[in-house]
């Protein structure tokens, strides 16, 4: 049953998958700005690369949110989900596949934008545990479902009501903190030649807090989105 | 209670309401198994609503439905696997072609859709050559009448069908009532709603809702 | 079965409206005595700190405000639950009830951290953990009224934002925790620690707490009454109810 729902998913996001690169545009692009807005110096770039990336990434999560849920809201088969398949598993579905839709694919960026924010500057060239763009992907691998979970749940809350777009970003950017907090300062962390191990683990702990408790949470939400 | 007693669908105490305003209040149903309802009223008394609220998606203010004799939400009932619950908006993906939307919602009744069986009921309705075309190309006829396959791919014992003959040709129409009652003479359930009568539709049971006079509660 | 009356009765929309408006002047002059004299004590009556003289009496309004802040959002999650789980209409009330007054409780916390911070930091704002702690509880209260306020349908607007209520809940010792985390990884930034409390400071500020605490059930019944005259309009008993009161308000 959830395999049969998740392949939907992921065949309607192939479909669309120009919607599903215009998230991972945003990303790219955001983080560009930064130079511009503040300076192209290397070592200023470096400084604050960690909580541009995070932010950008938070940003074009709450963005492509949208993909994955409104349009089986408005044109009634989220209803028809809910009438043959558990909510829970509905939403399993939907918070999976919008992950590897969307999650996945700015981890693969990052490196990326890790060499345009200047990220490696001044580090020993050659040295593979100098490197920092690792620790970023990895980061972002352990953050970005937990965004994506907590997501489903605004974006559910969201779909029955009448100003939902800005609404989805007020409800969850304060429970983005945490995450916000410890992945950037994973990065922080090793570029201060710091432990950063500790910080990773938090990242996984509320990885896994979100996944025991917010797929039934956005089951209920959808739920009463389509009474 | 004899066995064949508890057989079909059954409201009781059911109160409705939506956005504050009482549909329904503290009424019995009964729909029973080989009977096709015909439910109908104005705009706005509460047909949609009773609808979705027998389906199990929009929550009872006060009664409860049983299916068989269990409480649809109990697992003994399998009402999520009996019910077929056709909803005004067709629910049916856009991207996605006629076989791919069929077969999905096959698939997640665990049933599996073949290719003959999609091709013949595909034949019935006039729609063969549109299997493989996206749903977003098709008219708003074709549309409805691949919704109405449906019925016929998934093995279902309760139809609940929200106005199905609307805007169906005649040979749609005589081809659906034909479908509902062959259901019903299995021993299926269909509750359907319609503002127009269907001429050689056998009609067993017709219930008509009114609006609600503004009484003051307590 | 007995003990379960209190349950009961407190679900009964008709059974709260009538038997809170004899609360009601009782509890405002309650209020009214603990604030006599919390304010006496807190303004006058109490030492002065040795470091911060006198914007220590600041705190006889912050800690009041800050902790109410929090158990409202605590109450406001619990009525949630049991408005989902029993189905009581009345839960979702309160949880609309409170949310604004627990929001202007956030602000006031806010509001006073930010003053009492001008004399002991030099700055009206610095990121100290407790402070940005209650700016993210302030933006959850937001979300609720926001989310709340955003529907046609009042069921699905109760039912959507207790949702969000109970998984606000769970994340705000969450949030707590990373900012404090957060803030001990930028040591530099803050510059003093309030210390433990001196005795003779403890009394009025409990007699504080003790007023606040009131202050903020009474606005809660207050807006509770109206939640459940906008909702409950049509029906017979608030009508009678009304116009009794009116009959009474023309003769006196």
């Amino acid at each position: 049953m959830f395999f049969t729902l998740l392949k939907r998913e992921l065949m309607l996001a192939r479909r669309n998958w120009v919607a599903i690169l215009i998230p991972l545009f945003f990303f790219v692009m955001v983080v560009v700005l930064f130079p511009f807005a503040i300076s192209p110096e290397a070592e200023f770039l470096q400084k604050i690369a960690p909580g541009v990336i995070w932010v950008a990434a938070l940003l074009a999560t709450l963005l492509s949110l949208d993909l994955f849920y409104r349009s089986d809201y408005s044109d009634g088969a989220l209803e028809q989900l809910l009438l043959m398949a558990s909510p829970t598993q509905v939403a399993l579905a939907k918070i999976v596949a919008h992950w590897l839709m969307t999650g996945l694919p700015l981890v693969l960026v990052s490196p990326l934008l890790a060499g345009l924010m200047q990220l490696n500057y001044g580090l020993p060239q050659g040295i593979l545990e100098a490197n920092q763009t690792p620790i970023l992907m990895l980061s972002l691998l352990l953050g970005t479902p937990t965004l994506c979970l907590l997501g489903a749940i605004g974006i559910s809350l969201s779909l029955a009501a009448s100003r939902n777009g800005i609404l989805v970003a007020v409800m969850i950017l304060p429970l983005y903190v945490p995450i916000l907090i410890f992945g950037s300062a994973t990065i922080t962390a090793s570029l201060e030649n710091n432990g950063y191990n500790a910080q990773l683990a938090i990242l996984g702990a509320l990885l896994l807090f979100a996944l025991a408790l917010t797929p039934f949470a956005t089951g209920r939400a959808l739920k009463i989105a389509v009474s | 209670m004899s066995e064949t007693a508890s057989f079909g669908l059954k409201g009781r105490g059911i109160t409705i309401s939506r956005s504050e305003q009482i549909l329904l209040e503290h009424v019995d149903l009964n729909f029973k198994a080989g009977t096709i309802t015909h439910l109908f009223g104005e705009n706005g008394t509460g047909k949609t609503s009773l609808m979705r609220a027998l389906a199990g998606l929009l929550p009872l203010d006060s009664g409860s439905v049983f299916w068989n004799g269990y409480e649809t939400s109990h697992p003994e009932a399998n009402f999520t696997q009996d019910l077929l619950f056709l909803a005004h908006n067709l629910a049916m993906k856009h991207e996605l072609s006629i076989t791919e939307n069929l077969q999905f919602y096959s698939a997640l009744r665990g049933q599996k859709a073949s290719k003959s069986k999609l091709l013949s009921v595909a034949n019935e309705l006039d729609i063969e050559t549109l299997l493989d075309r996206h749903f977003a190309e098709l008219s708003a006829g074709q549309q409805h009448k691949v919704s109405l396959c449906r019925l016929f791919l998934e093995k279902a014992k309760l139809w609940i069908l929200d106005e199905p003959f609307v805007n169906l040709d005649a040979r749609t129409r005589d081809w659906l009532s034909s479908q509902m009652m062959q259901f019903a003479a299995s021993g299926g359930v269909v509750i359907f709603t319609s503002h127009q009568a269907i001429e050689g539709l056998k009609i067993h049971q017709q219930i008509s809702l009114a609006h609600q006079t503004d009484e003051v509660l307590d | 079965m007995a003990s379960w009356r209190w349950f009961h009765q407190l679900g009964s929309p008709k059974w709260f409206y009538q038997k809170s408006a004899s609360w009601l002047p009782w509890l405002w002059v309650a209020t009214a005595i603990l604030f006599a004299f919390g304010l006496y004590y807190s303004l006058w009556n109490s030492p002065v700190d040795y470091q911060q003289g006198n914007s220590v009496r600041i705190m006889y309004i912050h800690v009041p405000v800050a902790a109410l802040s929090m158990i409202g959002y605590l109450a406001m999650a619990i009525c949630a639950i049991i408005g989902l789980v029993w189905k009581m209409k009345m839960a979702f009330m309160v949880t609309r009830a409170i949310a604004p007054v627990g929001a202007a409780m956030t602000f006031l916390a806010l509001f006073t951290g930010s003053m009492w911070g001008i004399p002991t930091w030099g700055t009206w704002w610095e990121w100290d953990a407790r402070l940005t702690s209650e700016l993210l509880l302030l933006f959850l209260y937001l979300g609720f009224i926001a989310l709340h306020s955003s529907f046609a349908d009042r069921s699905k607007a109760d039912r959507s934002a207790a949702v969000l209520a109970i998984v606000g809940a769970i994340n705000v010792p969450i949030i707590y925790g990373s900012v404090k985390w957060w803030n001990t990884l930028h040591q530099a930034y803050s510059v003093t620690k309030r210390g433990a409390i001196d005795p003779q400071m403890q009394t009025p500020l409990f007699i504080m707490i003790g007023a606040f605490y009131l202050l903020f059930a009474i606005l809660v019944i207050v807006r509770l009454r109206l939640e459940i005259m906008s909702r409950e309009g049509k029906s017979q008993w608030l009508q009678a109810e009304v116009l009794a009161n009116r009959s009474v308000g023309v003769k006196s």
